[in-house]
């Protein structure tokens, strides 16, 4: 059998080899979109440069750092760990309400969708939001920053708990019932001692994001270490800025390390305690 | 004790998987309900329990404080009444893994201390004490501190006999409390149950016809929803044959070793080795 062959494409050979096309293809197009943003964006490198070498000369005003401020700080900085400290247990609280609402396997479908809906809108707004709303509301101060870092906490810790709540063993919730319990007794008795661990893990490691996002609702009028940078900045002292970021280092770092040590303990303990 | 009336259950397709079950549990009686899989035997116990709602007919629990319980109609607090005064051992155990095992006994009593107090302060140390009794009973008092999730399946079992004791019911129920424990923790199992049930009437689920007519004081057999045979515990290979049909060569030997019901324990217990696996071999002991 003769097919005609016209023109074979290994004799013409292709531009490119096939498996090239399509990386090349996502580069281009990618390439395009940094291009037509930067335009948008009025991203001019020309400016850049020159702007990069003053930077690097205004960072020179923050050093070296202003070490007789330091004693000032530490006052600050307990009012930002403080502010973490009261709304943590608070956010965790009003989200294991929220995680026993939202869990399928204790609350009917529409408290269920209700729960997970709430929850999931608090997720989308970011923790400034809430907090710049409670100030309009209650006025600036530590307050309202405390209130929004517990509001913060149940877009991530309400659907972590009524996850950690849907794992459970159907059975287990169902024999303990079959004791004549009340919903509260299965939750006393069954829920709670099932999902400690990871109620505890995920609290210790919100803690952690709450100490962040409170120096950072400081510098927006809840006080405590990062109204002290913003403060500083605003009267252009940079080396007392300086060593306000130095301080939030030192908090967000030892907070951290604190963290994971505890999530450890907790995580390995859960196996036999 | 039990009196169970003309009990139906249908599928949302009309079929009938409980067809008019009808029997009577009364004291000093150690009942075994034996039937091919799918016939309608833990179906039996859980509308009894109330854990899945019954089509029709009725379930009649005279408690031996003289109250009597329409099971199949009693809802929320007179539901709650009616549970607390029945004993009931699963499976799979199903206890909390992470409580310790005291605790997990305990637990029988909450339908009789008031919500508040099990958030507040829980069990009294008498009520404790008297727990620990409960395990003694189960030989298990040893392990009293021990967090559940670290025993055996034979030993959780046990746990779960002694927080039913600890209830202080006045009818056991137990679903297919040895189907998944070998054969010398079946065997413990079952001789555990059989003095309860001098005391208590004792109802089971069971799977092993020589187990039922070695310590059962009568048998019933359920067949497509409908009780096939009621009377005494040894029944004849002939009767065996009509109760399993098909089943009846699975029952009597060696059946190849099915997987254990899967473990829903939380992943922390990776480690924990599980003895409750149906073996091959011990099987063909029987």
């Amino acid at each position: 059998m003769n097919f005609p062959t016209t023109g074979s494409p290994r004799s013409a050979g292709p531009l490119l080899p096939l498996r090239l096309r399509k990386p090349l293809l996502v580069l281009i197009v990618l390439g395009g979109l940094v291009v037509v943003s930067a335009r948008l964006c009025k991203v001019d490198l020309a400016e850049f440069v020159p702007g990069l070498a003053k930077g690097v000369e205004v960072l020179r005003f923050f050093f070296p750092p202003d070490w007789s401020s330091l004693q000032e700080m530490v006052g600050p900085a307990l009012v930002t760990v403080l502010l973490a400290a009261v709304a943590t247990p608070l956010g965790v609280l009003l989200s294991f309400f929220f995680g026993l609402a939202g869990a399928r396997n204790l609350s009917p479908g529409w408290l269920r969708s209700t729960a997970r809906t709430l929850i999931g809108v608090e997720r989308a707004l970011p923790e400034i939001i809430v907090l710049l709303l409670l100030v309009a509301a209650l006025g600036v101060g530590p307050f309202p920053g405390v209130l929004a870092l517990a509001i913060g906490s149940v877009g991530m810790l309400g659907k972590l708990f009524a996850d950690a709540i849907e794992e459970l063993d159907a059975k287990v919730l169902e024999s303990v019932g079959s004791v004549g319990a009340t919903h509260s007794q299965i939750i006393r008795f069954a829920v709670l001692p099932e999902v400690m661990p990871a109620l505890l893990s995920h609290s210790i490691f919100r803690f952690e994001v709450n100490l962040r996002a409170s120096v950072l609702l400081g510098a927006v009028g809840a006080g405590g270490i990062g109204f002290e940078l913003q403060k500083a900045m605003a009267l252009l002292e940079y080396e007392r800025a300086m060593m306000a970021v130095l301080v939030t280092l030192l908090l967000v770092f030892g907070a951290e390390r604190i963290s994971d040590y505890l999530r450890r303990r907790v995580l390995d303990g859960g196996k036999l305690a | 004790m039990l009196n169970v009336e003309q009990l139906t259950k249908k599928l949302p397709d009309g079929r009938a998987l409980l067809n008019g079950i009808s029997f009577r549990v009364a004291r000093g009686e150690f009942v075994g309900v034996l039937g091919a899989s799918g016939a309608g035997k833990s179906l039996t116990l859980r509308c009894i329990l109330g854990l899945t709602q019954a089509d029709g007919g009725t379930a009649t629990l005279q408690a031996n404080d003289g109250q009597t319980f329409e099971l199949t109609t009693c809802k929320g607090r007179c539901q709650r009444e009616a549970r607390r005064r029945m004993g009931v051992i699963f499976q799979g155990f199903n206890l909390v893994k992470r409580l310790r095992v005291i605790d997990n006994v305990m637990i029988g009593r909450l339908a009789q201390i008031h919500p508040l107090r099990s958030w507040l302060y829980g069990f009294t140390d008498a009520e404790a004490a008297e727990a620990l009794e409960a395990l003694r009973r189960v030989k298990m008092e040893k392990y009293a501190d021990r967090i559940t999730g670290s025993l055996s399946g034979g030993e959780m079992q046990r746990v779960a006999i002694a927080r039913a004791v600890f209830q202080k019911p006045s009818l056991y129920l137990a679903d297919e409390p040895i189907a998944s424990l070998d054969p010398s923790n079946s065997l413990a199992i079952m001789k555990l149950l059989q003095p309860l049930a001098k005391e208590t009437p004792v109802l089971g689920v069971f799977h092993q016809p020589e187990m039922t007519a070695r310590f059962c004081t009568r048998v019933i057999a359920i067949k497509h929803g409908k009780v096939v045979y009621d009377g005494d515990p040894v029944l004849s290979h002939a009767q065996l044959e009509d109760i399993y049909g098909d089943e009846l060569m699975q029952v009597l030997r060696p059946t190849p070793a099915l997987p254990p019901e899967p473990e829903a324990s939380s992943s922390a217990f990776v480690g924990q080795v599980d003895e409750a696996t149906p073996g091959l071999l011990a099987k063909q002991a029987t």
